[in-house]
């Protein structure tokens, strides 16, 4: 599914130019759960932005099911987006003047799907993460953990291909990071997910096949 | 569906800075509306003045120039060339070279045209045939002046005299009149002596349909009286102009006017021919006095042209201005607002929606609070033109004519004027068009703050947007 080959992002700043990526190699099988581990700054966000289509790589080769997405257009990116690729923020990122079915809705507005399939997905998906009844309420009136589960409707209500979450238990208690991540696992493994997970967590990352680790823009993989 | 409910809550969200948007757009178009319907009653107010002060219901007049002092040999008395001085039957006083005994009751009666230099009757059929000239008629502005010779003297008497086109009575000074007894011209009265009189001076002078009245020196038959609109400067009596060309002499030079007119009524095509019509007619009659509504605007002085030039002026850039600070604080406000919403949008960006979608979500919310802004803004305006018709004192418009006397005294000739001073209301009306306008500004200044916030969003790069801090 992913092949990344040599892939390295460099961004220009007032300081000079800084390597957030270097030549990464990486390969993720179709329904592999990866997860990548690392300290603060190491590479591991625009790791996951330049798989998710949300930044560019500046050289190398990252290909999604043989398409080059450094070299596909905006819109194809942006289509991408919308059909294939779910994801999931340590912060929720969910607009909060809408509902809990609103934000998991917002995910269906770019496939133009018709009124009444959008209200199906919708109720299917919340039930999926177990938020029927909070279906209209406000991200305000929710907890973090229900919260979480209304981002990971959102990301899983299109049906998607891969999975990627950001620190997804960053902003979570213990109790409700191991629910979250049992939350998680359920859905990787009944919509046979490509899920990759970054974390600095080590009780989120052990539950992973495979775990890489990210090092000054580099990833390596233990024995 | 899913646009409006985004768009409504997220301006239920910022509330209290979407109305202190709206109110600014508001506040702009209001007042640009309630300047607007002021300056459109002040310009209804000149209108209705000078309509009133001329009432020729023409777009241009024509009159030759006025004679110089220089012209005229130095005299006594009004109107006409007079003089006296001694004749082989003793006194005498001559009146445009005619001299008469100065025998006790006596009457000297003069119809004399002194205030304009006069034109062939032939310039009314060359500016008639102009392009863009819809019509034209010649007329005689004149002035009777009595002195009777006596043994207690009184001082001499005029009244002014128009020698009226009977062909065309839609042109000149008899179009906006209104027969009160008897009746105005007809065509068989075109070299008969009859003359209409108007209603004021008949009643103020117990001039009477059915009765007479002399006219240089010539009795006419009075066969109807006429009232003007009020405020206006009519003439006292109007008689067909080939009478009044036969009797009347030019004041100073003592000249027939056969065949001449002193006043050429002109109506144009279209009000937006009258400029070209004026050029035309300067190069056709160079030395003639050409006469515009804009023109005579500009000679108006008193608290109408006070007014106008407020409306004009201070209204205008007040207007102008408070629309410029309504424009700036709502493309501020809602760049402010869409870069609270950076990372909510680069979430909508992860979830797909392309960067138009987002700016059509932004630009409505914009043009929400535009509509929002001239629904408010019109109300304004109406209780702002509300509050001007209330508390606007009436207006005063005072426009200097001459009086048609020619004075001679030893230090030259004097062509005195006479400042006549109306009183007009004041009426703001607001149009559907100023409306239309209003609306049509507001949402302009909605859609230009959309269009400034949702510039940014369309540069974001959706990895950039996440990374912000909201």
């Amino acid at each position: 599914m992913y092949e990344l080959t040599g892939v390295g992002k460099a961004y220009t700043t007032g300081f000079g130019k800084v390597l957030a990526l270097s030549a990464v190699d990486l390969t993720v099988g179709d329904g592999e759960w990866l997860a990548i581990r690392g300290r603060t700054g190491h590479g591991k966000s625009t790791l996951l932005n330049l798989l998710g289509g949300l930044d560019r790589p500046t050289s190398g080769r990252l290909l999604l099911d043989g398409r080059d997405l450094g070299r596909m257009r905006d819109a194809e990116l942006t289509r991408l987006r919308a059909t294939a690729i779910g994801f999931v923020f340590q912060t929720f990122n969910l607009v909060p003047t809408l509902s809990a079915a609103e934000n998991v809705e917002a995910a269906l507005i770019p496939l133009r799907a018709g009124l009444a399939a959008r209200r199906r997905k919708v109720a299917a998906a919340l039930d999926s993460v177990g938020l029927t009844d909070r279906a209209r309420h406000l991200p305000s009136e929710l907890s973090g953990g229900q919260q979480q589960r209304v981002a990971i409707a959102r990301a899983l209500v299109k049906e998607p291909k891969v999975l990627l979450a950001d620190e997804p238990t960053g902003n979570l208690d213990e109790e409700t990071r191991d629910e979250i991540i049992g939350l998680m696992e359920k859905l990787w493994r009944e919509y046979q997910l490509t899920l990759i997970l970054v974390s600095h967590d080590g009780a989120v990352v052990r539950r992973a096949q495979r775990v890489g680790v990210m090092s000054r823009g580099s990833i390596s993989f233990g024995p | 569906m899913f646009f409006f409910t985004y768009l409504a809550r997220e301006l239920r969200r910022r509330l209290r800075q979407a109305i202190f948007i709206a109110l600014g757009l508001a506040v702009g178009v209001g007042l640009v509306i309630t300047v607007t319907a002021a300056s459109a009653g002040v310009k209804n107010a000149q209108a209705g003045v000078l309509k009133g002060l001329y009432g020729v219901g023409t777009d241009i007049t024509v009159t030759g120039a006025a004679p110089s002092a220089g012209q005229a040999k130095p005299s006594t008395g009004s109107g006409g060339r007079v003089s006296l001085g001694m004749g082989p039957n003793g006194a005498q006083m001559c009146v445009n070279g005619k001299c008469r005994s100065l025998k006790n009751g006596y009457t000297i009666d003069t119809l004399t045209s002194s205030s304009y230099a006069p034109m062939n009757e032939k310039a009314a059929a060359e500016i008639a045939a102009l392009h863009d000239v819809a019509a034209a008629a010649g007329g005689l502005l004149l002035t009777d002046n009595k002195t009777t010779i006596s043994q207690n003297p009184s001082p001499p008497t005029s009244f002014s005299v128009d020698g009226t086109d009977i062909s065309q009575q839609k042109l000149g000074p008899l179009s906006d009149a209104v027969t009160k007894t008897g009746r105005t011209f007809k065509a068989a009265d075109a070299n008969r002596n009859v003359a209409v009189v108007d209603a004021n001076y008949a009643a103020s002078n117990g001039l009477k349909t059915g009765g007479t009245i002399t006219i240089g020196g010539t009795k006419f038959t009075i066969i109807g009286t006429v009232a003007q609109p009020e405020g206006s400067n009519p003439p006292n009596v109007y008689i067909p102009l080939a009478r009044a060309q036969s009797l009347a002499e030019q004041g100073p030079a003592g000249g027939s006017l056969k065949n001449d007119v002193n006043t050429v009524y002109v109506t144009a095509a279209s009000a937006a021919d009258i400029p070209a019509v004026q050029s035309e007619i300067a190069k056709l009659l160079p030395k003639a006095t050409i006469t515009t509504p804009s023109s005579l605007a500009s000679e108006v002085t008193g608290s109408v042209s006070s007014a106008a030039k407020l409306a004009n002026d201070l209204g205008k850039w007040l207007s102008v201005l408070v629309l410029i600070a309504a424009f700036a604080v709502a493309v501020l406000l809602t760049m402010l607002a869409v870069s609270r919403r950076v990372r909510e949008f680069g979430t909508l960006k992860a979830l797909g929606w392309r960067g138009r979608r987002i700016i059509a979500q932004v630009m409505g919310e914009s043009f929400v609070l535009g509509l929002l802004g001239a629904g408010i803004g019109v109300g304004l305006g109406f209780a702002g033109v509300a509050i001007i018709n209330a508390i606007a004192p009436s207006l005063s418009a005072t426009l200097s004519q001459p009086t048609g006397e020619h004075i001679v005294t030893p230090n030259g000739a004097l062509n005195p004027t006479s400042s006549h001073t109306v009183s007009v209301p004041l009426v703001a009306s607001v149009s559907g068009a100023v409306i239309l306008a209003a609306v049509v500004l507001a949402v302009a200044g909605g859609l230009l703050a959309g269009t400034f916030g949702s510039w940014r969003i369309g540069r974001l790069r959706p990895a950039d947007a996440l990374t912000k801090v909201g």
